[in-house]
């Protein structure tokens, strides 16, 4: 089977590590919220640890270091390797409808790009979240340092924001996982550790991006 | 303030005499207010002598008499904090003035200590000690605790979940919790919170207005200081070195805003209240000398969030440097 590379290893890289710290993040800092003690996590085997505070706050400063580190990653790989498929377009809103009703057999599904608008407005929220966590996160940090001073509006609002954010960014990683319950979506979840997919599916999905690469390639040969 | 002022606190203060006096008036609150100062107290534990002949000492009862509008009013029956099969309720003990409850901010220790070979009698005046750092107010998870400018850590009661996370990263486990009353109430409260915590405030409304807390005003024997920060650990200092005394609370947690003097160690006293106070229930605090802060290490390890921004920006660009010299061969459309 024909297959065609859809994740260079640094995109594997970042989601990977970007979950792996999403994944510390959120245990650790639910931790922070006084549940483990109280709903019997930390009695767990291996999981003694879960309810002291001491700990869960380290875990969730590593964990931050580590998502700021692949974000500012991330960022920089956009914008210098100008890769900017997963960036929302306009008109994808409307789009995005138009894939649900397809899902529900309403609509035919539009031809996609290499990612789907539903795909990249998730992208842009999930983003967005991220942005904001850390923020507000940094802010917290300040807070916890001595001898700084920071006004008490902010601090207020930055812890605010922050739990929002949270139950945001944790939805959003919820539909993420859902769709794999979609079968049409089944095939991209091994591109995310092979970095490929077969062109078959490709062709079928993501014609708009097949396109873009063949005429692309086209244009080469003739350069050449 | 002046300086001829504030000198003369000091020699006021050293002497021994008249410092509450001078330390009360009003317009020494009043003035250094305005210009953002702290305010700190000192417990004198050579001059407390838990008020023996009341029933109940004095500080104890002007600060239920002062906060009497501000106890919580429970609304029954509290349903426990599930899955768990308890929770905390002190609405039928609001009488009990010899621990710390919601219902009771301040309370005196009666200590036996022993040390080298001598018995003391000795009276702790306790109640939060107004953090320099306070954990409590930083990892608050509803950020409705707060260190406020002039020194006090407040708990606002209208955002207060009551998860109690405070009473557990405080070394002395200050802030007491009433199940049946606040925001948890209005939102699952039988999954999530618990009620509200409640402790000292330092009387922040008194000392707004220049006046000082309840407690301080109601100590018959001056064992209780109020004042300006820098003026309380000045005293603090110089009563030590006189008198040949122990300090607590100047270097324990990171500083505090309350000083205790003592002519005996701390870890005597301390060992004393492990063996005469405990008795595994919340509200009735130890003194481990040198405690530290929770928030300790996470500030050495701040630095790693000037790092690692550093590396990604570092990391990318030999990332994209090497895919566009060619070096990379994991390209976007081998078929």
């Amino acid at each position: 089977m024909m297959k065609i590379m859809r994740h260079r290893w640094q995109i594997r890289f970042v989601h990977w590590v970007t979950a792996l710290s999403i994944f510390i993040l959120f245990f650790s800092g639910f931790g922070q919220m006084p549940v483990y003690k109280r709903y019997f996590v930390d009695q767990m085997p291996g999981l003694s640890w879960s309810s002291d505070y001491a700990i869960t706050l380290h875990l969730h400063y590593y964990g931050a270091m580590i998502l700021i580190f692949i974000s500012v990653y991330y960022l920089f790989y956009l914008f210098l390797s100008k890769e900017t498929d997963v960036l929302p377009k306009k008109g994808d809103v409307k789009e995005s409808l138009l894939i649900l009703l397809s899902l529900l057999g309403l609509a035919e599904e539009p031809e996609n790009d290499k990612y789907l608008a539903e795909q990249r407005m998730a992208f842009a929220v999930t983003a967005v979240s991220i942005l904001g966590l850390i923020i507000t996160g940094l802010i917290k940090v300040l807070k916890n340092l001595p001898d700084t001073s920071i006004p008490l509006s902010l601090s207020f609002w930055a812890t605010q924001i922050h739990n929002i954010l949270t139950v945001i960014l944790l939805i959003s990683v919820v539909i993420h996982l859902l769709a794999f319950l979609i079968k049409d979506n089944r095939p991209l979840f091994s591109s995310m550790f092979t970095g490929r997919i077969s062109l078959d599916y490709a062709k079928h999905r993501h014609s708009l991006w097949i396109n873009r690469i063949e005429a692309r390639n086209s244009k080469d040969k003739h350069i050449h | 303030m002046s300086m001829s002022r504030r000198s003369f606190i000091k020699r006021a203060a050293f002497s021994g005499m008249a410092v509450t006096a001078v330390l009360s008036g009003a317009d020494v609150a009043a003035a250094s207010i305005n210009s953002g100062n702290e305010f700190a107290s000192i417990i004198n534990l050579t001059k407390c002598d838990g008020c023996k002949n009341f029933g109940t000492p004095s500080c104890v009862a002007a600060c239920r008499s002062k906060n009497q509008n501000r106890f919580p009013q429970a609304q029954k029956p509290i349903g426990d904090y599930w899955p768990q099969t308890k929770h905390e309720d002190w609405s039928e003990k609001q009488e009990l003035s010899n621990r710390l409850t919601p219902y009771n901010w301040t309370y005196v220790q009666h200590l036996q200590v022993e040390h080298e070979g001598q018995e003391y009698e000795i009276h702790v005046p306790r109640r939060c000690l107004h953090c320099d750092n306070p954990p409590c107010a930083s990892l608050c998870p509803f950020g409705v605790n707060e260190k406020m400018p002039e020194g006090p850590v407040l708990i606002n009661p209208n955002g207060c979940f009551g998860g109690a996370k405070c009473r557990d990263v405080c070394p002395w486990e200050i802030p007491q919790r009433q199940g049946g009353v606040g925001l948890y109430l209005q939102v699952a409260p039988k999954y999530a919170g618990g009620g509200v915590m409640y402790k000292c405030d330092m009387c922040y409304d008194l000392i707004q207005k220049g006046q000082q807390p309840a407690c301080v005003s109601a100590c018959p024997n001056n064992a209780l200081i109020f004042g300006l920060k820098g003026d309380m650990h000045d005293y603090a200092r110089q009563w030590a070195q006189e008198n040949s005394g122990y300090l607590y609370g100047l270097e324990e947690h990171g500083g505090t805003s309350t000083i205790y003097l003592s002519a005996v160690p701390f870890e005597a006293i301390h060992d004393a209240i492990l063996n005469q106070e405990i008795d595994g229930k919340p509200g009735k605090p130890a003194m481990p000398v040198g405690v530290g802060n929770i928030l300790d290490e996470p500030a050495g390890m701040a630095q790693g969030f000037l790092i690692a921004p550093v590396a990604g920006l570092l990391g990318a660009g030999l990332s994209v440097y090497k895919i566009m010299t060619g070096a990379d061969n994991d390209e976007n459309n081998e078929a």
